[in-house]
Formats: C-alpha cells, sequence, structure tokens
C-alpha cells in the first residue's frame, strides 16, 4: 500500500436530502489504492446512499468527490463506469430472464451482437478468477452465490478499479462468504480498491485494511484495523446508548405458564440460504423475550412465520396449548395475537387512510368495531380519541390521515393498535427505530406495562439498549439459528456483540434452554 | 379449393395490421409500457392516412402521414405516462376516448358532410413475377400488397434486434428490471418513450391500412377493436414477434371465415360468433396460458427518488 | 408551538380538497376552451357556440331534464369503474356488462310483460340484469384471482364478445316481430320505468343512479367490505399481514362493479330507450372511466362529473342543432377535458413536492 500516491478516491463534505429524510450528513474520507476499506454501521446509517452517489445513482445535494485528486462530476453510473468504479448493489442489478453473458454486456457494447466470440470471452474471464459460473446460464437458474459471481464478472468485465460491493455476504454461506473474502484481497492487491459495506464486524476484522464506522447519516470513526479490535467495534457500532442501560426484569421468579412455544421452527427454501433453521423457545406468562441481532439475520421471518404470514417448512408453533402453526393471518389475529411490523409503512399502516382507519386494519373481521358489516364509526372514533389522549399522540383529530404524522406519532398510533389488538401475544420488531428519546420512552413504558398485564411479549430489537432495558431473557440471532438464550444481566455488551457477530462464548452460559451450536 | 385459397389469402391479408400493430406494441412492452393507447392510434392512423391519400393521391404520402399521425398520438402517450407519471391504463382510455372525438370532428371539419362517401382506390397488390405463379402459396402469400411484404420483413427484422442486436438487449432489460438497466447506465426513460414512438408510428401504418389497402374508404367504425386484438397479440405471443404473427394469421382465418360464412350461407354457426371468435380467443388464451413470459415490470412506470 | 402545527395540518386538509377542486376545474377549462377553439372552422365563432350552448340548454325543460337522462347511467358507469379502481383493479369491460344488463332486462321484459304485473316484471328485469353484470364481472374477477389473468385484458376482450353475442340474439330470438331490423320490439308500456318529471323523458332512473351512489358511498366508506377493499388497493401488503386475502377482494369488487354496470343497462333499457339496440350507447363504458377519473374515484364526485358529461352531451347535441357544429364536438370536449385533468394531477403532485422539500430545509433551518 503506497501511502503517497493520491488516493484513488476522495469524497469531501457530501450532504444528500431526500424529500422526507437527509440520508448523508457532511460525509469526508478517502479511499486509497490497494485498499480494502470497510464501511461499517447500522441499517439505514447511510452506508449505501453514499456509495450510489460516488456510483452516480443518486445526486448529491452538496459537497464534490475527487477522482484521483481531480474534482469529477460523476452524473450517471456511466460516468462512473468510465472512471473504472463499479458497484454491486445489495439487490442485485441483474436480469433473471437474461443469460449470464447478456447481464454482463448490458449497456457496453453497440449493433448486433456476437453472441459466441461474447460468452466465449466471459468464460475465459470466469475461469481465469477460478469462477464456476457458465457464461450460456440464466440467472433465474442460478443461487444466489453465483449470481453476486456474475456481479463481481460484470465489474471485472469492465475493468473497475474501484470496487463497491453493498452487503456482499449477506446471502452468501459460510464457504462462499470465504471464497469472496479471498477474492477481495487478490483483487486489492494488484492495486485496485474495494469498498465493503456491511453491519458484520466479523468480516470487517476479516477483509479490511481500514474501517470507517457511519451513524445516523454522519462518519462516526475511521480506524486502521491494526489499532482496534472487535470488542471495540462493537461498542461504536451500538453506540454510546448503552450508558442508558436500564434493568427492569423482574426480581419476581416464581415459574410461570409457558404460553408460547415455538418448536424446531425453520424456514428453508431449495437452493437458499435458510432464513430460519430449528428455532426453539418458549415464552411465559408476563415475560419478555427479547431477541437480539443484527439486522436481517431472520428476525423478520421469526416474526412473520409465528404471525401465519409465513408458512414455515418445519417445526411448530403453539399458542395456549393450542397449535397454530398452519392458520392463517386472520385466525392469528382472532386468537389475540398483536404483531408490531418493523416495516411500518409497507405492513403496518395505511398512510392515505385516517387514524381511525388505521386503527380498525386488524380488525375488519372480528365484532369490535363493526356490526353486521357496518362500521360503528362513532365507537371506533371514540376508541381513537381515547388512544391519542392515553399515547400522547400529536394529531389534531381522529381523522386526519396517517401519513400526515411524523414518524413517532405514526409509531404510536401502530403501538396503540398491536398492544390492543394482542390480547395474549405481542410480537414486537424494531419498536422504536428512528424515533426521538420521548416517543422511545413512551413505547417502552407501554411494553412494560403490557408485561405487567400478563402478556407474553416477544421483543425483538437491533438496539442492545433496548432489549437490556425491557427483557426478562435474551436470545441472540445469528443468521436465522439461536445463538443461545439467556437471563437479562448474565451476558456483557461484549459478550453479546460477539454472539451477534457469529462467535461463540467460550464459557457454557447457558440461562434458558439448550444453546444451538453452529 | 379456390375458394379455400381466397379464404387464406383474406386471412394473411387481413392478419397483415395486426402484425404491425402487434410488432410496434411488442417492442414498446419489451420496454415495460403497455402502449394502452393503441386502439387511438390505430384510429388516428386511418383517419391521417386517408387524408393523405384522398387529399394527394399518393399512397406513399397516404403512410407517412399515418405514420406521422401514430406517432403524434404515441408521443402524447408517452410524454403523459414515462414523463409525467400517470398510469398507463387510465391514459390510454383517455386518450382513445379523445382521439374518437378528435377523428370524426377533424374529419368533418375538412370534408364536410358528403352525400355520398368518399372513396379511394385500395392499394393494389403486387404480383411477385415467379413466386405468384407457385400453385397454393403464389397465390396466397406473393400476391399481396406492398405493406404486407413489409411486414413479413419487419417481423424478422423485430425478432432480429429485439434477441440479437445491443438495442434488443437494452429494450428488454427496461422491460424485465429497470432498475438494472439504470446501473448499467441506460437512460429507463428515453428508451422506454422512444419505443412507445415506434409503437405509434407502426400502430398508424396499420390503422390506415384498414382503410387504404382494405375498404377504400373511412369511417369512425373502420377499427372497432382492431387495435386491442393487436394488443392482446402481443400478449398471447409471448412478446415474441414471429409468435405474434401466427396468432395474428389465425385472428385473419377467423376473420375470414366470418365474411365467408356470411357469403356461404353455411350458418351452422352464426356469423357474429365469427367476429367475436378473436375476442374469445384472446380470453381463452390468456387464462389458460401458464408459461407467460411478460416482462416483469410491464405497466410500472419508472420513477426514482432523487 | 404544537397548537400551531395542528391547525397548519389540518388546514393542509382541508387544502387538499380544495387544491383538488381548483386543479380539475382549471383543467376542465382548459380542455372546454380548447375544443371551443376548433369551432370557428365550421364558421361558428366560439363564443357564439358557448352562448348557443347554454341558451338551447335552458330555453326547454325536456333539454333540462335531457341532462338528468344522460346522466343517470353515466353516474353508474363511472360508479363501477370507480369500485374496481378502489382496490386497484381496472374493470374495462364496463361496456359489456352493461350490454348483459340491457339485453337481460329487455329479455325479461318482452317475454314476461302482459304475464305479469308490470311492477313485478320491472322488478324482475333489474334483478336480473344486475345477477348478469354481477356474473361477468366475478368472473373475470374470479380468472385473475385463480389464474392470475390478466383482468385489464380479460374484461376489454369480453365488451366485444358481449356485443356480438347481442347482436346474435338481436337477430334471432330476440328480433323484432316484423323480423326486418336488428332490434328488439319496443317494450310494453307497463314494463317501463315510470315518468318522474312530466314533460319530460326523465324516469325514475335518475333517482335510483343517485341512490346507488349514495349505496356505494355507503358501502366504500362505511362497511368492512368497502374497507377491506379500498384497503387491499391502498396497501396489498398491509391488507395480507391484516388477514385479508386480497384474491377474494378481487372477485368480490369485481362482481359489485358488474352488478352496478347491469343496473345501468336496465335503466336505460327500461327507462330510457325502451327496447334495445345494435351499437347502443356504445361508449359509455369509456366515459365511465373518464367519469370516475373525473372524479378521482369518490362516489359523490361521480355524481357532478357524470352530470358534467351528461350536460356536454345534451348541449354538444343542441349546438349541433343550432348551427352547424358536428355533434363529435362533444367527444372532442369530453377527451380534452379527462386528458387535461390527468395532467393537473402531475402538476399538482409536482408543486406539492417541491413544497415539501422547501419546508422541510427551513424547518431544519430552525431546528
Amino acid at each position: 500500500m503506497s501511502v503517497n500516491s493520491v488516493p484513488a478516491v476522495e469524497l469531501r463534505h457530501i450532504t444528500k436530502r431526500f424529500a422526507k429524510v437527509l440520508a448523508n450528513d457532511d460525509v469526508s474520507f478517502t479511499i486509497n489504492k490497494g485498499e480494502v476499506v470497510a464501511l461499517l454501521g447500522e441499517n439505514g446509517a447511510g452506508k449505501s446512499t453514499i456509495m450510489k452517489i460516488l456510483y452516480g445513482l443518486y445526486h448529491a445535494t452538496s459537497g464534490e468527490i475527487l477522482i484521483e485528486g481531480k474534482p469529477t462530476k460523476i452524473d450517471s453510473s456511466k460516468d462512473a463506469v468510465n472512471l473504472g468504479i463499479s458497484m454491486i448493489q445489495q439487490h442485485f442489478s441483474l436480469v433473471p430472464p437474461h443469460t449470464v453473458t447478456e447481464n454482463i454486456i448490458l449497456g457496453t457494447c453497440k449493433g448486433i451482437i456476437d453472441y459466441g466470440t461474447k460468452e466465449k470471452e466471459i468464460q475465459e474471464l470466469a475461469d481465469r478468477y477460478d469462477f464456476n459460473v457458465s457464461a450460456t446460464d440464466y440467472i433465474r437458474d442460478l443461487p444466489v452465490g453465483a449470481q453476486q459471481k456474475v456481479e463481481i464478472l460484470k465489474a471485472l468485465y469492465l475493468n473497475a478499479k474501484i470496487l463497491i460491493m453493498d452487503e456482499p455476504t449477506a446471502v452468501l454461506t459460510p464457504q462462499e462468504s470465504v471464497t469472496l473474502m479471498k477474492f477481495v484481497r487478490d483483487y486489492a492487491e494488484k492495486g485496485n480498491s474495494v469498498v465493503f459495506i456491511t453491519h458484520k464486524m466479523k468480516e470487517v476484522m476479516e477483509v479490511s485494511d481500514r474501517i470507517i464506522v457511519m451513524r445516523n447519516g454522519r462518519v462516526s470513526g475511521c480506524l486502521e484495523k491494526a489499532d482496534t479490535d472487535e470488542r471495540e467495534l462493537a461498542r461504536i457500532m451500538v453506540g454510546c446508548d448503552l450508558e442508558e442501560v436500564r434493568s427492569h426484569h423482574t426480581s419476581d421468579q416464581r415459574p410461570k405458564k409457558e404460553r408460547l412455544i415455538v418448536e424446531n421452527l425453520s424456514v428453508e427454501y431449495k437452493n437458499e440460504v435458510p432464513l430460519l433453521s430449528n428455532i426453539n423457545f418458549a415464552i411465559h406468562e408476563g415475560e419478555i423475550f427479547g431477541v437480539a441481532g443484527v439486522s436481517g439475520n431472520g428476525q423478520q421471518e421469526l416474526c412473520e412465520a409465528i404471525y401465519g404470514y409465513l408458512k414455515p417448512t418445519k417445526g411448530k408453533v403453539i399458542l395456549d396449548d393450542e397449535e397454530i402453526t398452519t392458520l392463517d393471518v386472520r385466525s392469528h389475529i382472532a386468537r389475540g395475537i398483536g404483531y408490531l411490523a418493523s416495516d411500518r409503512h409497507r405492513y403496518s399502516m395505511i398512510g392515505d387512510m385516517s387514524l381511525s382507519e388505521n386503527m380498525l386494519l386488524k380488525a375488519s373481521y372480528l365484532d369490535k368495531w363493526v356490526h353486521k358489516g357496518v362500521i360503528d364509526r362513532k365507537k371506533l372514533d371514540d376508541y381513537t380519541k381515547d388512544a391519542i389522549k392515553q399515547y400522547k399522540i400529536k394529531a389534531p383529530d381522529h381523522a386526519i390521515t396517517i401519513g400526515s404524522l411524523s414518524g413517532g406519532n405514526q409509531q404510536k398510533v401502530v403501538v396503540a393498535r398491536e398492544v390492543d389488538m394482542g390480547e395474549n401475544l405481542i410480537i414486537i420488531d424494531q419498536p422504536t427505530r428512528g424515533l426521538d428519546i420521548g416517543a422511545i420512552n413512551y413505547v417502552h413504558k407501554t411494553i412494560l406495562n403490557e408485561k405487567q398485564k400478563g402478556k407474553s411479549i416477544l421483543l425483538v430489537s437491533t438496539e442492545l439498549s433496548e432489549i437490556f432495558a425491557l427483557s426478562d431473557r435474551i436470545a441472540v440471532i445469528y443468521k436465522g439459528k439461536m445463538m443461545g438464550i439467556y437471563k437479562n444481566g448474565e451476558l456483557t455488551t461484549d459478550e453479546i456483540g460477539l454472539l451477534m457477530a457469529g462467535y461463540e462464548i467460550d464459557s457454557a452460559k447457558t440461562g434458558g434452554e439448550d444453546t444451538e451450536k453452529e | 379449393m379456390d375458394v379455400v385459397i381466397s379464404l387464406i389469402f383474406r386471412a394473411i391479408f387481413m392478419s397483415t395490421p395486426l402484425i404491425l400493430g402487434a410488432v410496434g406494441e411488442i417492442i414498446a412492452e419489451r420496454t415495460g409500457m403497455m402502449v394502452t393507447a393503441i386502439e387511438g392510434i390505430f384510429l388516428s392512423g386511418a383517419w391521417g392516412g386517408f387524408i393523405g391519400v384522398y387529399l394527394t393521391g399518393s399512397y406513399t404520402v397516404g403512410f407517412l402521414t399515418a405514420m406521422l399521425c401514430g406517432l403524434a398520438v404515441a408521443m402524447l402517450y408517452g410524454l403523459t405516462t414515462v414523463y409525467m407519471d400517470q398510469h398507463q391504463i387510465v391514459m390510454g382510455t383517455a386518450i382513445t376516448i379523445l382521439m374518437t372525438g378528435f377523428c370524426k370532428f377533424f374529419f368533418r371539419a375538412i370534408f364536410g358532410t358528403p352525400t355520398t362517401p368518399l372513396k379511394i382506390e385500395p392499394l393494389r397488390v403486387i404480383k411477385i413475377p415467379v413466386l405468384s405463379d407457385i400453385p397454393i402459396v403464389g397465390p396466397i402469400l406473393f400476391s399481396q400488397n406492398i405493406i404486407s411484404y413489409m411486414t413479413y420483413v419487419l417481423v424478422f427484422a423485430a425478432g432480429f434486434i429485439i434477441f440479437k442486436t445491443s438495442l434488443g438487449l437494452t429494450l428488454r432489460s427496461c422491460g424485465e428490471n429497470p432498475e438494472a438497466a439504470d446501473v448499467a447506465g441506460i437512460n429507463v426513460r428515453r428508451v422506454r418513450f422512444w419505443s412507445v414512438a415506434v409503437a405509434g408510428g407502426l400502430g398508424g401504418i396499420a390503422g390506415a391500412y384498414y382503410c387504404i389497402c382494405n375498404a377504400g374508404m373511412y369511417s369512425a367504425e373502420i377499427i372497432s377493436g382492431r387495435g386491442w386484438i393487436a394488443f392482446g397479440i402481443c400478449f398471447l405471443g409471448n412478446w415474441r414477434p414471429f409468435s405474434g404473427l401466427l396468432f395474428a394469421v389465425a385472428f385473419g382465418i377467423s376473420d375470414a371465415l366470418g365474411i365467408f360464412a356470411k357469403t356461404s350461407q353455411i350458418g351452422f354457426l352464426p356469423t357474429e360468433f365469427f367476429n367475436a371468435l378473436p375476442y374469445i380467443l384472446i380470453i381463452v388464451l390468456t387464462i389458460c396460458r401458464k408459461n407467460l413470459k411478460m416482462p416483469a415490470n410491464l405497466g410500472t412506470n419508472y420513477v426514482k427518488e432523487n | 408551538m404544537i397548537q400551531l402545527k395542528q391547525e397548519v395540518r389540518t388546514l393542509k386538509k382541508n387544502r387538499d380538497v380544495y387544491d383538488f377542486i381548483i386543479w380539475t376545474v382549471l383543467a376542465i377549462a382548459v380542455g372546454l376552451v380548447l375544443s371551443f377553439s376548433f369551432l370557428p372552422m365550421f364558421g361558428i365563432s366560439s363564443i357564439d357556440a358557448m352562448k348557443i350552448m347554454i341558451t338551447e340548454i335552458f330555453s326547454s325543460s325536456y333539454s333540462m331534464g335531457n341532462i338528468l337522462v344522460k346522466t343517470a347511467p353515466l353516474i353508474l358507469t363511472g360508479l363501477a369503474f370507480a369500485f374496481t379502481y378502489k382496490a386497484k383493479l381496472f374493470n374495462i369491460g364496463i361496456q359489456g356488462q352493461f350490454y348483459v344488463g340491457c339485453i337481460t332486462a329487455a329479455a325479461i321484459s318482452l317475454k314476461m310483460q302482459g304475464h305479469a304485473p308490470g311492477l313485478v316484471v320491472i322488478i324482475l328485469a333489474a334483478l336480473g340484469s344486475v345477477a348478469g353484470g354481477a356474473f361477468v364481472g366475478f368472473m373475470i374477477g374470479f380468472f385473475k384471482a385463480k389464474f392470475g389473468a390478466n383482468e385489464f385484458l380479460v374484461s376489454m376482450m369480453s365488451t366485444y364478445v358481449f356485443t356480438y353475442l347481442n347482436l346474435f340474439l338481436m337477430r334471432t330470438v330476440l328480433q323484432e316481430s316484423n323480423h326486418n331490423y336488428i332490434k328488439t320490439d319496443y317494450l310494453d308500456k307497463s314494463v317501463w320505468l315510470p315518468q318522474l318529471i312530466p314533460g319530460t323523458a326523465v324516469s325514475w332512473g335518475i333517482v335510483f343512479s343517485i341512490l346507488v351512489a349514495v349505496l356505494v358511498w355507503f358501502v366504500l366508506y362505511k362497511t368492512s367490505l368497502g374497507y377491506r377493499i379500498r384497503m387491499t388497493g391502498l396497501n396489498k401488503e398491509a391488507a395480507g399481514m391484516a388477514g385479508i386475502k386480497p384474491e377474494r377482494q378481487f372477485m368480490i369488487s369485481f362482481a359489485i362493479s358488474g352488478a352496478i354496470a347491469g343496473f345501468a343497462g336496465w335503466i336505460e333499457v327500461n327507462g330510457m330507450q325502451h327496447m334495445m339496440l345494435p351499437d347502443f350507447d356504445a361508449e359509455i363504458g369509456s366515459f365511465g372511466v373518464g367519469i370516475a377519473i373525473l372524479a378521482n374515484s369518490h362516489p359523490i364526485g361521480i355524481l357532478f362529473a357524470a352530470l358534467l358529461f351528461g350536460f356536454l352531451q345534451v348541449g354538444g347535441t343542441a349546438l349541433g342543432h343550432a348551427s352547424g357544429a358536428p355533434p363529435s364536438v362533444i367527444e372532442l370536449m369530453q377527451g380534452f377535458v379527462m386528458l387535461f385533468v390527468l395532467m393537473s394531477f402531475f402538476f399538482r403532485r409536482k408543486i406539492e413536492i417541491n413544497r415539501l422539500k422547501k419546508l422541510k430545509s427551513e424547518n431544519e433551518e430552525v431546528a
């Protein structure tokens, strides 16, 4: 690594504002030649946005980009490609019904395509890098691992000198990840630069030279790998919220009834990385069961499988001695299960409908506010007004559309609804993401309150502070597997951080059920 | 025998505009744009084509004006859907209503209310020397008009462009995964707009075919749903020009059979059945076909937050 | 501060409605002015044309009544399209379902008149036409739900199938007694819908149409059934997460849509035309689409949009009688109005987004 040479890329004070959010706020850093830079941060930290700006997919609101020391304007991805920049998107930019060759040459050739020659050319390229991919295969027939190789081949075909990879290992098996890491190292050895966007500390330590940590759209740390370790990174990842940890778990230790039992729950599709494998746990009455983990490790699938939205391929879900594994969502709702999905806009609210109508969302088949098919508006509105008062929702009235409220208030509406729908079990996924302190406290108080009523609560969160503050027991999920179940207080933050990164803890500190071994 | 030959001749003859329209529609739909204004485009082509031929006496001018009319309507459609992000189906319906009124209104503005229908000499067929003398095949395939010949060429050219050229790859990628095309540096909106324009040009000629080549006159009902048949053929032909050609000929046969049934008084099936046959076929085939390879992003506008 | 914000929001909500109305009225005006500006080609000045249109219409109660006659079925076809559009589905085959309603009403009326009391026949005809339309609509929804068939294509094609089916029926079993023309016999007066306003052609049809509009509004906004349909249209994923099966909503909304279109057929046959003809009201389906779009698919807005279309139809016809203007000016006006209303949606949204962005960055600077 030549220290003196001009950096391949320098980003200066980049700010990006979308209509609704500020995605990047004054971001500056450099990428040197022959270097692997890890861009580390939680989902929504602005890692992808800043790289999409470099790749010309987004235009920065302000700031400048220097390539080889020269200020450069990158208006489209075409410009970026011409500058030797390639980016592999998290959700691959491949056309499934087209062949490997067609995908690779897209946008690079003119006139009549001599498929024979192109296929040979690409096959040679693939063979040179030991990629086990056939140039004539259709993308839709390839497993994701191979699809990623196609994406890499595309970059190689374009002679990329700067390769940006957005969460490249998210979809890979451990073996595939190892191969990828090796490729990345070799590629950088040749004088190329690689930017590795990830939220997994383990990979960062394996592959990178330098680590840039982002949080809330800003750069919050820039470290040489040699000067840091996983524990420090884990701390920066989780942020300084750790001081706020308040232990709320019950001192009341008398054994209680098990209400929700999950047995060997698996969601595995052919030729794909398992989404969930053999999940086992039970939640007692009046218990908050926390599931910690870096996002995208199967949390959403776990919630949806319990809620009946996703059909498990194996295993059982039992609520109050009744098996509910194969029932549909409507029956789950009827059995008093509430589900606060993490993607509020997509699954939990209808932006163009009023607060009252959003309250009704999950109860349209129940007789709570509906009598003989007619909605009892008055009752519903009164209920909504009550909720507005009780949850201190900042809304002028019940008739305003939920989409016009702020995120925190939207979340309060949804929480109010789900808490009420979930008479027996409440599944809560990321209840406070993107909320301000006041709203967070309110939501936390609500959750603890519901626990006091004897409800069973499954709390999924990527915020460790939240897990520590609320849970009675804590499980860590990694790549769809439970890394162990512990009593709250049994583990340190560092230990949980390691579990979240996929490391086992040496001492067998099992508190609840048996720990799954990887 | 002669009856069968003339029947098949008629089938091929009547399939030409359907092929033309369908090929245009296929090109546009490959990029993800449903040209739901196709009925209006056909109508504008018939209108423009008739006016061109009637006023100048030149078929070339006629087809040129037809093409320009179709192009103009398609560009209006492209502007409002691609660049103004209006819903494709809603916009197509609106434009079709507009064109119905527009063509009637301006036909009357130009020609008033003639006491006898205005006529033009239908375009003559061209018998290709030697080939047209081949028994059976000759009178069917090689005694058609110039537009039909050009249409055959177009089918193969379109197939070649779509599947063998860089342009085709771009078109297909925009329809399957516009994000991927965007990442590859392709201006998705521009590609979509111009492919709609091409569909408009071809649709215009197709519409003109009905009055210049077939009827020799113009009426407001000259298209009456044929644009939609071309639209359906595009679906049934699995977005492939050559398969589209086969379906178009099938619909040509049902069209010819309808006329045949009327004139020959067979009457075991009502003529209305033959008239409705193309539409029934499209419904049945739409329901039954399982292996449709619809462009994944068909009908969705590409909007990027920025 | 909070108080202020809330007031701003309430204002905003009201302003959205005003904005919509203002922009739409503006777009309608532009469409009409553009259409009228072509009239000098026929030697009529645009201003005169407008004057003629208005004076002709308001000169007699008969022509004013005609507006209501035209409006009645337009309300229904507009509602029919809107009902599926609320579920983000496209029933472009309203014309076909309308024809099914027409022919069923005509057949029941013709076959039963004289055999049963008029009122009974009228009611049976109404039920028959509603059932016929509903069945056709349901089948389209069923094909969509069970086979994934493109409802747009299927419904579009079904119109032509039913058009030819009607022709066949009018040529054979339902042909008029002299067997000279392709049409049905006149309906006996006993099975006509009673007149509402003497001296005009206005029947009870307009009342029924308005009632249906109110009913549709009630179903859509006051019942759980309508709620589920709207919700599926707005956010299919959230609907699924709320235990609502989108496929089921497809079938329900299509069946109801078809029923409304069929009902329109009954109103036209028993209320206005009193027989069935080929090419009868051939564009009522497309106009329904246009009306629904104009009204942003709101049932009460549809009443006004249909009234506008009805007014344009009668006004255009009157203009044609009183001057040399062709009747096609009606379609021209309707077409331009729709085009500009759709375009106004784009501009309104664009202005709104720019305003939001500005507001946002101002807020950030304050904070």
